[in-house]
């Protein structure tokens, strides 16, 4: 596997983030950077803003004050507090890819439909798209799969399918939010493997928001919120390296991956 | 038992804005299943009473004509109606999931959270059927306005009465709670509230040929009768009854024939989503536009009216009161059919998004623009809507063909009549789906989709 190289002008850039609701402040002024095909933990417990500062990071939610600058492969810096929900849910589905804890595929369509779905909304043609979609589907292991409706698979390959859609679309960023967090720690470490080995191989950087600490392990760097602010930042020894360190040679064989 | 006392109380009082929705609409929807069911039953009876009437003059004469009739319009109807109470009582099942699968977890027995969610099934029923009664009764100086042999109603002929009243707020409690009953066996609400979707089970092709031998034999039927005159007539609405049984078997499987056909044709995401949707489940596509098949029927049937009217009219003027009555009662039966799909299609709209809120709010987090899943629902609810509606028209017309020869296309009051009221009902239709838009902006709005 080819690794891509840290270098060039940060991919996401966020100033003095600030984000309120009502009277709670869920975040009281963060700075995150990422690098292109960097991987990124955000770890903290209930309640500590992580999910919310995914959010403001993904231009899903705009923060109160403080900045988001992403920076795509090509073309101008886009500053996401400036534009609108329109703009903002055209770069989510241009820049960004999401995989989330359960539930994100359109339980009607199949799973090849499924992956397909995010090239046809940006203007590729079905045949296109399918012949594609088919491909990451192999990449992740789920050839014969493509039929199966999301209620047909089981929770690892319908992660897989999930990360198979985030990828499609080629995006500078991957966003993801607990997403072994309705699975088993074997099938969670399968997915974990499957998502930073391809989102690396695809050039992607990759943010995961988590609350296990081996899930974190993952991601070259981390760092740790607590009531709305940053507390610690770590970047794990051994730099680029694809398994966590101490995690078993074996996928399937260890049930523990620390 | 004991639990199902203790709880129910407290269930209906939780719950959050979708709960309020949900309970909202399904009320709505019993309301207005019952205040229908009254004023239909409500012309009926007074339809009898008139019938029981001793003869002064000739308009009386044909009294167990217009019973006759009002029970076709009755049965017309009741399809519908149930339709639309099984809608609202899914309605009312979707959201408990998540919270019945809680109350399984703290050890609460499958029987009781079944009885739970019968016991608020049924109270939405008693709200709505208690609603149901004021408008009937706001509603029957407007039926007044209606002319029916050559007189209108009175308020006094179209009261049902308080045993029909009372009968009404028992019935439909328990009607919803059979429904009730019947969603919650398709959604399996295991302690860790996976209801898992599957593909629908294929239909058969048996439908088609189950639908043809009736089609043919009331074909059949029909043209034996022309030389028996109007004595069979009861045979005449036996196979009535049969066509629309051959409707309904054929209908469901018409609908995956066209979704397959539109999956196939697809080519950009919402054409996609739109085939799929109906695919997934061609039977509750079915009952939502099946009324207006069977309405569209009817229209059909209706359109060779002003043509028999007329002809009929040169003779006596009892033949025009019958025409002019069987014309009104026929786009009366019509518009309430139309008014009845509308809010069953407006209510299972708003079930399916929120059967499928975690999917949208996520997909739309992750940039699906949220225009996209408006188109979705239009293109899912008009396709099948003018195919069915028109299809079934047509059917009317080509079955009831031996019955009339081409005597609806002599006259063009009739085919206009029957395109008018086609065209309006698809609008008031599409109206009512589009009422299903502020929940689904709701759904998108929340990005809070995780637990904690």
């Amino acid at each position: 596997m080819t690794t891509t190289p840290l270098a060039g002008p940060d991919r996401l850039t966020a100033r003095g983030l600030v984000k309120r609701f009502g009277p709670t402040t869920a975040l009281a002024g963060v700075d995150v950077t990422l690098r292109p095909g960097e991987s990124l933990s955000v770890m903290g417990p209930s309640g500590s803003g992580k999910s919310t500062l995914l959010h403001c990071l993904a231009g899903i939610l705009q923060p109160d004050a403080g900045s988001v600058v992403l920076q795509p492969a090509s073309g101008a810096p886009l500053d996401l507090g400036s534009l609108g929900e329109r703009r903002r849910s055209l770069v989510r589905r241009q820049h960004f890819g999401f995989v989330f804890q359960f539930g994100q595929l359109l339980s009607e369509l199949t799973a090849l439909e499924n992956v397909a779905l995010p090239s046809m909304l940006l203007g590729a043609t079905r045949a296109d798209a399918e012949l594609t979609a088919s491909g990451w589907l192999s990449r992740l292991g789920l050839d014969g799969m493509g039929d199966r409706r999301p209620g047909e698979l089981s929770g690892g390959q319908a992660q897989r399918v999930a990360v198979a859609r985030a990828l499609v679309t080629r995006p500078a960023v991957v966003f993801a939010d607990e997403p072994t967090g309705a699975l088993d720690q074997a099938t969670g470490y399968d997915v974990m493997r499957l998502l930073t080995e391809t989102t690396r191989a695809a050039g992607a950087s990759l943010v995961v928001v988590t609350h296990d600490a081996d899930v974190a392990a993952w991601c070259e760097r981390r760092i740790t919120v607590r009531d709305g602010l940053v507390v610690d930042e770590a970047r794990r020894a051994g730099g680029a390296a694809t398994v966590p360190a101490g995690a078993g040679t074996s996928v399937h064989g260890s049930a523990d991956p620390r | 038992m004991r639990t199902v006392r203790a709880l129910s109380p407290l269930l209906r009082r939780a719950g959050g804005r979708d709960a309020r929705i949900t309970t909202a609409l399904a009320c709505t929807a019993f309301a207005v299943v019952t205040a229908l069911a009254l004023s239909v039953a409500g012309g009926l009876l007074a339809f009898q009473a008139r019938a029981a009437e001793p003869v002064p003059s000739g308009g009386h004469v044909f009294g167990y004509l217009y019973v006759s009739l009002a029970w076709t319009a009755l049965a017309l109807l009741v399809v519908p109606l149930i339709t639309l109470g099984g809608a609202a009582a899914r309605l009312g099942v979707s959201r408990r999931d998540a919270r019945l699968s809680a109350l399984r977890l703290i050890g609460v027995t499958p029987r009781e959270v079944v009885g739970l969610t019968l016991v608020e099934t049924a109270w939405q029923g008693l709200v709505g059927a208690v609603a149901g009664c004021v408008l009937y009764v706001l509603l029957i100086p407007f039926w007044t306005l209606f002319v029916f042999q050559d007189r209108p109603f009175t308020f006094g002929e179209l009261w049902v009465g308080p045993l029909v009243l009372a009968g009404a707020l028992v019935v439909i409690p328990l009607l919803a709670a059979g429904s009730g009953a019947v969603s919650l066996r398709q959604v399996v609400v295991s302690p860790l509230g996976v209801s898992r979707r599957v593909r629908a089970p294929g239909l058969r092709a048996v439908r088609v040929l189950v639908a043809g031998v009736l089609m043919i034999g009331f074909i059949v039927v029909s043209i034996a009768m022309r030389s028996f005159g109007a004595v069979a007539i009861g045979v005449l609405l036996g196979s009535f009854g049969a066509a629309f049984l051959a409707l309904n078997a054929i209908g469901p499987w018409v609908l995956r024939q066209f979704g397959g056909r539109r999956l196939r044709a697809a080519r950009t995401p919402e054409q996609l989503l739109a085939a799929r949707r109906l695919l997934d489940d061609p039977k509750a596509a079915w009952r939502v536009v099946g009324g207006l098949g069977l309405a569209g029927f009817v229209a059909g049937a209706l359109a060779v009216v002003p043509v028999l009217a007329a002809a009929q009219a040169e003779r006596d003027a009892t033949s025009e009161i019958i025409g002019h009555d069987l014309t009104t009662g026929g786009l009366l039966t019509l518009s309430l059919t139309f008014v009845v799909a509308a809010v069953s299609a407006g209510i299972t709209q708003a079930a399916s998004v929120l059967d499928r809120r975690r999917e949208y709010a996520l997909q739309h987090l992750a940039g699906l623009p949220s225009d996209l899943l408006d188109r979705v629902r239009r293109r899912e609810v008009l396709g099948p809507l003018v195919l069915v509606s028109v299809g079934s028209a047509a059917l009317a017309l080509v079955m009831l063909s031996p019955l009339f020869g081409l005597l609806a296309l002599r006259s063009m009051t009739g085919p206009l009549l029957l395109v008018g009221c086609l065209a309006l009902g698809c609008v008031l239709v599409l109206a009512a789906t589009e009422a299903s838009r502020p929940l689904l902006r709701s759904v998108l709005a929340d990005t809070v989709v995780r637990a904690d």
